[in-house]
């Protein structure tokens, strides 16, 4: 057992209601996360999901992996859609495999930006697409 | 509310995971991050200077301990609540929001 995955888990398995407030845990990419159960004790799962097919596949099978650990809410993010073609292959994917989309945030230029110069995305660009959209999910996720 | 942010490698996940901790963090007046990537770079996303974020403390490995549970099965829990844990280990980072990073030790004799 990989103690950093354990590590994880344990955290978030003993995170509820505590002083803290809420927690955001980003995960490991990819799916190594969920045969370990390291995401098993959240409220929400959060796949964030690009335009293409590979992101889309591998997005689908952690909304899989995420319902089979049995957490309450899966859903998924759209991020750096370009066009309105891009939108449509997002939601149409996710309409098939019956993935709830929580939000879109769009490509935007601010992010590359913000990453560029080894800033915060809020710092760099407050007032940017991105961060609104980003806005639009946090009220989406809280009750 | 515990939210888990995953996805494929190279999607957008630690920008949105940092923007998202920070609004939430205003809103509820803070927010713990947690960095389980095994290439962290949430720090930097946060807000924290690039300079810092190469040097930031980081959870260590024995906050698990092997134990035995009542039904004789080893295994391996927390030595603190994670409450202490965040307060041992955590960084602060902008609007309250407190980093616990785990992953930057390698897998090596773990897996």
């Amino acid at each position: 057992m990989c103690r950093n995955h354990a590590t994880v888990r344990s955290l978030l398995a003993q995170l509820v209601g505590t002083s803290t407030g809420p927690v955001v845990a980003d995960m490991e990419a990819g799916l190594e996360n969920f045969s370990r159960g390291t995401p098993r004790h959240v409220d929400a799962l959060v796949v964030v999901m690009e335009p293409y097919f590979r992101a889309l596949e591998t997005g689908a099978r952690a909304v899989e992996l995420g319902r089979e650990l049995g957490i309450p809410r899966v859903e998924a993010v759209a991020n750096k859609a370009r066009t309105r073609e891009d939108e449509l292959a997002v939601r149409e994917f996710c309409e098939s495999r019956g993935i709830p989309i929580a939000g879109w945030v769009p490509f935007d230029e601010a992010v590359l930006q913000s990453e560029r110069a080894g800033k915060a995305l809020l710092d760099h660009a407050p007032g940017s697409p991105a961060v609104a959209a980003i806005g639009a999910v946090a009220d989406a996720l809280t009750p | 509310m515990r939210i888990a942010i995953g996805g494929k490698g190279g999607v957008g996940k630690t920008t949105i995971a940092a923007t998202l901790t920070r609004l939430l963090a205003r809103r509820a007046g803070g927010a713990l991050a947690v960095d389980g990537d095994s290439n962290p770079n949430l720090a930097v996303a946060l807000g924290l200077s690039q300079s810092d974020a190469m040097r930031l403390p980081t959870v260590p490995r024995d906050v698990m301990e092997r134990r035995t549970d009542v039904d004789g099965e080893e295994k391996l829990m927390l030595v603190a609540s994670p409450e202490e844990i965040a307060k041992r280990y955590g960084v602060e980072a902008p609007d309250g929001v407190r980093l616990l990073i785990l992953g930057r030790v390698g897998h090596a004799g773990t897996g």
